[in-house]
């Protein structure tokens, strides 16, 4: 059961690194009315059929699993609102989702808990590094963990200390740009 | 972003790395397939970091799977030290946190809810 937006977006960071991305971007953005939800990641991408059929539920790449529902249902939420979907080939090789919904719709799911939903995946997935950007208007707030992981040498994010300060970092974020009050 | 707060991290836990050689004593992987996600793999992730992080297990690693083949048993959660690895079906979020406390810590295997013990190449 996806409850809200940002379990939409680990589904959507789970395809990424099942794709055998290294790279993965997690942006929420709100211009306004407007709430626009992305990843991006360089990973394996989906064929032209695929993104054809990517609101499909009953299509999949997976073999032997019937269905893969992840980018059906965050289209089939964006369009319950009058929102939009798109998935696209990035140049650089890669796939680019992004779903944008208005922010005061009634039926707009809340954004949820970023820190609860991705940090832990953020922090487990070995091999890829992240960026996550979170943006209201022009209050910007990133992580990159290139950059962290460059401080920290051999020590790894999930280690207690690590995890503390990314957990704060979060909060930071989620109290800079105002999406707080939905966590 | 605060990376000088990193950097006395790095100092203080490096320093607890090398101590006892760098190598991990016991590693906890979470089966976050789409399955597992939707038993409640993500939360079950998340319990285990918490406790780890809560009780200073610096010889403990946390890491992640795909699918594991045993999607009737989801949440799934292997402990592999050395050459064994447990494999506990059904984990939820309580369950998750008595794995770390009574297997990893006291070294007493909750023998009720795993599903199979295998030797491993260390």
């Amino acid at each position: 059961m996806i409850a809200d937006l940002c379990m939409h977006l680990a589904d959507l960071v789970q395809n990424s690194i099942r794709a055998g991305a290294r790279w993965v971007e997690v942006a929420v953005e709100r211009d306004g009315d407007m709430l626009r939800l992305g990843v991006a990641d360089d990973g394996g991408g989906l064929t032209a059929d695929g993104r054809r059929r990517a609101c499909d539920p009953f299509y999949t790449s997976k073999p032997g699993q019937r269905t893969g529902l992840g980018l059906p249902l965050l289209c089939q939420t964006a369009e319950q609102v009058g929102g939009t979907f798109s998935l696209e080939q990035r140049d650089e090789g890669g796939t680019w989702v992004t779903a944008e919904l208005p922010w005061a719709h009634p039926d707009r799911p809340p954004l949820g808990n970023p820190t609860d939903t991705l940090l832990p995946l953020i922090v487990t997935s070995d091999g890829v590094e992240f960026t996550v950007r979170l943006r209201h208007d022009h209050a910007l707030w990133e992580l990159d963990t290139r950059e962290i992981r460059a401080e920290l040498g051999e020590v790894p994010l999930t280690h207690g200390e690590v995890l503390s300060f990314l957990e704060e970092q979060f909060r930071d974020g989620l109290e800079l740009t105002g999406f707080k009050e939905e966590a | 972003m605060k990376l000088e707060e990193l950097r006395q991290i790095r100092e203080r836990v490096q320093d607890e790395l090398r101590l006892r050689g760098g190598s991990a004593r016991v590693r906890i992987v979470v089966g976050m397939g789409t399955s597992g996600i939707a038993a409640g793999a993500r939360q079950v992730l998340r319990a285990i970091l918490d406790e780890v992080s809560r009780r200073e297990l610096g010889d403990v690693v946390v890491g992640q799977t795909g699918e594991k083949g045993l999607a009737s048993h989801e949440p799934v959660v292997e402990v592999y030290e050395g050459d064994r690895v447990t494999v506990y079906g059904g984990v939820d979020t309580d369950l998750a946190r008595r794995i770390v406390s009574e297997h990893v810590v006291n070294g007493r295997p909750l023998e009720e809810h795993v599903l199979e013990v295998r030797e491993v190449d260390g």
